[in-house]
């Protein structure tokens, strides 16, 4: 017995017990392995993933789903309305990607340059339609300085450029836009009639009245390049040293002179002369197809497009995907959204969208279709010819187009403009002052031109700072930008006071060679001033010979829109509404007309 | 049992049970690795990289071939088309963005990721001409010493379909350019593009302007290239040309005031005879382009416009041959590298040889005529002046590549800043 309890109780050989530990050990370790590697195998398949694209907690969120088909594409203003037709017309098909997403496209209105500025940093559309190509060309040129190939490289390669999938889907040649009559007066339809023509008449009769948009949209930019093809007596080869020769900047300020104002595009232009008739403008430089857009319904005289005889450029309105997602960038197209693109693009160059975009008085990409036959707006008509042009100017490198664009500056007809903003107790709320700041700060930043002066006008009850009208150079702009910032809100609303008290001033310079303005900014009612309205308009009258024009804002929704439109009106200038989220964005367009 | 034995057994079991779970979830997924070495797929769908003068041609050809019974070793075939400019294309190659093995590097020893990327490696490529296939082989035999296209053997490069360079010249101006020179050519255009008065002064309408020449972007469109090595065969009158040509000052000079008539090249795009079409005699009085660019929109010049198109045919002709290539790298199997071959062979049949007439591409089997179709537009548009057989040219020499990389080079530095 005790030797069975011996032996029931007797440890088994240490040997055995190393043997027995070195096997457990080991297969407690592979076990442990297996099942781990197990388990991530497992989690990469739940996640979808294939093991190395698995995205960790650091890396940036793309702003839309991964699966998303939405396509948002930023569209040039003139263009937009009809893309959204469009758009509209393709949603409605409910297309699907293969993996079930609804495919959608939105569009977003941008002038073209500040899409291009968006498309190089991270823009919330992956599409883009600006007015011409060479919009893109100054984008990817942009893009190859961001991503640090400043030198000309000839071939960049594919997988940095900053767009893809480019096509074509209307064009439209810039032409010379006038009243019928003006036209005749000119010498259409029998006589040729060029940028020189035009030139002429502006410099000779002080009564030819005669715009073109500025160098943010393509028919500002080509009618500029036009003057500087002239002033360099060219007709192609424009370099940058040409353009910058002091007898071609003196030519083209000389022109720029007689240019009535500048301004957004032709949709505004086509709104005001709708609004104001045969005595807004004699003459501006736009598409054709605004021509066949008035002419559908014209109120008033008709319109007559006048293909220079120096020669024009096209807008062609091109459409391409953003390549985002590149280094050091955290958002990317997704692929249903690429699918999207696709899908819409060969909606475009389709029979019904083509058909639609000759109907807005585009020519379509579609070669099939003949202009000069059927129902096309092109037919049975004398104020468009579908043959025209019959040549055109060179187009110029990106460089160049960038040089005439910065020289422009320099040549522009120069600016005098008061600022005048209130900052009464109401400004206090919500965000008001502080995004009216940043609004006047980007203005002030926006204009350019080296002869241009701005003053500041801020106001409550009674004036409380006054920057009389300066040279707006680096220390004048300083001292702006110092003042904005430090502005308060408290107080009442003298609104004429502070009109008046500005017009007066800009009025006593009688600077009859620069555009006078007014830009005028209220949240609230006239409750102070001792100035009435009928005070400013007795000013205005006096000196209407010297054509000041007010734009005016009203800022948010107790501002007194009334008052501020008649303001407008006397001041032969605009009246815009503005909220917290677009006063900057307003800001910037009116500085366009600078 | 005793319990220390019980013990030792249950680890045992427990871990062949985790083995063997993990083992069946594992196989029961799809394994690429399993798929490359092992299975035989019921399709093979091979990508064929084409260049955009041919691609609605081969398009049209892929589609034909996917909807018939089309086997390699009792695999069907699939063929999926991918656009390309030839450019974009030797580009792509050059920086290797498909992918190529590196060293002797094999699909066995990739991750199963970069297996299943190799997946979309292109086992075929068309490009525009000969010498882009060269250019892209002697990148790689530089980079893996070996070749990755080859010249001779079964996957040897073989020309699908041919297309010369021609003049397509607005009939109204080729009128007075033939009245005031006698012949429509590149001296023609150079003393027309030189001429200060324009148009006036060449006898023609004071509306057209300046000459206006239509060239392509050469770092868009091979076509660009051609156009140049076409001005330089006819400048030194022969059709071998070499670095030192180029870089003659005289030269340069030369084809500086050519290129100083091309009204738009920085927004142009690769397809140059489309733009053509689109703008008219507005952007371009004539050019030399692709005879199937210029026949392909001949009708929507027509259309369009109220001055048709001319086509003219060079002394120092430059064309494009459109070679079939099949990668012969590791990177694709050899039931692809077949599967390619089998879609060769469909691309030259008569059939598909014929259906190219429809597009204005010249066959490249020589018993077929221009003429072999109805449909063919070298029949629909004869009386504009296209030719089943071009007379009197010499063919220029495919050039090499510092002839091209100095030439894009010039360009760069002259034309295009």
């Amino acid at each position: 017995m005790s030797k069975s309890k011996r032996t029931g109780k007797q440890p088994p050989p240490k040997q055995n017990l190393w043997v027995i530990g070195g096997v457990v050990l080991f297969l407690l370790l592979f076990c442990g392995t297996i099942t781990v590697r197990t388990g991530m195998w497992l989690v990469d398949q739940f996640r979808g993933g294939d093991g190395e694209n698995v995205s960790t907690p650091d890396e940036p969120q793309l702003t839309w789903e991964e699966q998303s088909a939405e396509l948002t594409i930023a569209a040039s203003p003139l263009m937009a309305p009809v893309l959204e037709q469009l758009a509209e017309q393709f949603n409605t098909q409910s297309g699907q990607t293969p993996d079930g997403e609804s495919m959608r496209v939105q569009i977003a209105p941008y002038e073209p340059a500040q899409m291009i500025d968006a498309a190089v940093e991270r823009p919330n559309f992956q599409a883009l339609s600006p007015d011409s190509s060479l919009w893109l060309d100054r984008l990817e040129q942009a893009w190859r300085v961001k991503l640090g190939q400043t030198e000309q490289e000839g071939v960049v390669p594919v997988g940095q450029q900053r767009t893809s999938g480019q096509i074509r889907y209307a064009v439209s040649p810039v032409v010379i836009v006038a009243w019928e009559s003006v036209a005749r007066e000119l010498g259409w339809p029998d006589k040729a009639i060029g940028w020189e023509t035009i030139q002429q008449k502006a410099t000779q009769d002080p009564n030819f009245k005669w715009n073109h948009p500025s160098t943010n949209n393509a028919s500002g930019l080509l009618a500029t390049l036009a003057e500087f093809y002239a002033g360099a007596n060219l007709t192609r080869g424009l370099t940058e040293e040409a353009a910058t020769q002091p007898a071609t900047l003196d030519y083209v300020r000389a022109v720029e002179a007689t240019v009535r104002f500048y301004g957004e595009g032709e949709e505004v232009i086509m709104q005001r002369l709708a609004d104001e008739g045969r005595s807004f403008l004699d003459a501006f430089v736009a598409q054709e197809r605004v021509v066949i857009d008035w002419n559908r319904d014209p109120k008033g005289e008709r319109l007559i497009a006048i293909y220079p005889a120096e020669g024009t450029l096209w807008t062609d309105h091109p459409l391409a995907l953003i390549e985002l997602g590149a280094p050091q960038d955290d958002l990317a197209v997704t692929d249903n959204q690429r699918l999207t693109y696709q899908a819409f693009s060969e909606f475009l160059l389709g029979a019904d969208a083509q058909s639609v975009l000759l109907t807005a008085g585009y020519r379509p990409a579609d070669l099939g279709i003949d202009l000069g036959s059927g129902e096309s707006p092109f037919a049975n008509t004398d104020a468009v010819d579908w043959r025209q042009p019959q040549t055109t100017l060179q187009m110029p490198s990106p460089a160049v187009v960038e040089v005439v664009q910065n020289s422009w500056y320099y040549t522009k007809r120069p600016t005098n403009v008061y600022l005048v903003v209130d900052t009464s107790g109401s400004m206090e709320e919500g965000n008001k002052l502080a995004r009216a700041k940043e609004a006047l700060s980007a203005f002030v930043s926006q204009i350019k031109g080296d002869r241009d002066q701005l003053g500041l006008l801020e106001f409550a009850s009674g004036s409380k700072n006054f920057t009389p009208l300066r040279p707006l150079d680096e220390g004048v702009r300083s001292d702006l930008l110092s003042q904005i910032d430090g502005m308060e809100a408290i107080g009442g609303t003298a609104l004429l006071d502070a009109v008046y008290t500005a017009a007066n001033d800009l009025l006593g310079q009688d600077d009859r060679d620069a555009i006078n303005a007014l830009v005028v900014m209220t949240d609230g009612q006239e409750n102070e001033s001792n100035y009435a309205l009928r005070d400013l308009s007795d000013l205005l009258n006096s000196h209407a010979d010297q054509r000041l024009v007010i734009f005016t804002i009203a800022f948010g929704s107790d501002a007194d829109e009334g008052l501020l439109e008649e303001i407008a009106r006397i001041g032969n200038g605009q009246f815009r509404r503005a909220s917290e989220t677009d006063i900057e964005e307003l800001y910037k367009i009116i500085s366009t007309y600078f | 049992m005793k319990r220390t034995r019980l013990i030792f057994i249950g680890i045992i079991a427990l871990a062949l049970v985790i083995v063997g779970v993990s083992g069946a979830l594992r196989t029961g997924s799809s394994n690429p690795d399993a798929a490359f070495t092992v299975d035989r797929p019921e399709t093979v769908t091979i990508r064929v990289q084409t260049a955009l003068p041919v691609e609605p041609w081969v398009r049209q050809a892929a589609t034909a071939f996917n909807a018939g019974d089309n086997t390699v070793d009792g695999v069907q075939v699939q063929v999926e088309i991918i656009a390309v400019d030839g450019l974009t294309a030797l580009g792509r190659w050059d920086r290797n963005e498909y992918g190529a093995l590196e060293g002797n590097g094999t699909p066995e020893t990739l991750s199963e990721a970069d297996r299943t990327r190799l997946e979309d490696f292109p086992t075929a490529w068309i490009p525009d001409s000969r010498y882009l296939v060269e250019l892209a082989n002697a990148s790689y035999k530089e980079r893996l010493g070996r070749d990755v296209f080859l010249t001779d053997g079964e996957y040897r490069a073989r020309p699908i379909a041919i297309s010369l360079f021609a003049w397509g010249v607005y009939e109204s101006r080729g009128k007075v350019l033939e009245t005031k020179y006698g012949a429509v050519d590149w001296s023609t255009i150079h003393d027309a593009a030189i001429a200060k008065g324009g148009w006036p002064e060449l006898g023609g309408d004071p509306q057209w302007g300046y000459f206006k020449l239509v060239v392509p972007n050469p770092n868009k469109n091979a076509g660009g290239l051609a156009a140049m090595i076409a001005m330089a065969g006819e400048y030194y009158d022969r059709t071998d040309i070499t670095v030192e040509d180029i870089t003659k000052p005289e030269f340069q000079s030369w084809l500086g005031q050519l290129m100083g008539a091309v009204t738009d090249i920085s927004g142009g795009s690769a397809y140059t005879a489309e733009d053509f079409a689109l703008f008219g005699y507005s952007v371009g009085d004539g050019g030399q382009l692709l005879e199937s660019d210029l026949l392909q929109n001949m009708q929507g010049i027509v259309t369009r416009w109220e001055d048709p198109l001319h086509i003219y045919y060079p002394n120092y002709v430059t064309w494009f041959d459109f070679p079939f290539t099949v990668w012969v790298g590791p990177e694709t199997s050899a039931l692809k590298k077949n599967a390619a071959l089998a879609f060769q062979r469909f691309l030259l049949n008569e059939e598909q040889q014929k259906a190219a007439l429809v597009y204005g591409l010249r066959p490249a089997n020589p018993n077929i005529g221009v003429d072999a179709s109805p449909d063919s537009l070298f029949v629909k548009w004869g009386d504009r002046g296209v030719q089943p057989v071009v007379p009197r040219t010499s063919a220029m020499r495919n050039p090499d590549r510092d002839v091209l990389l100095t030439l894009l080079r010039w360009f760069d530095l002259n034309v295009a800043q």
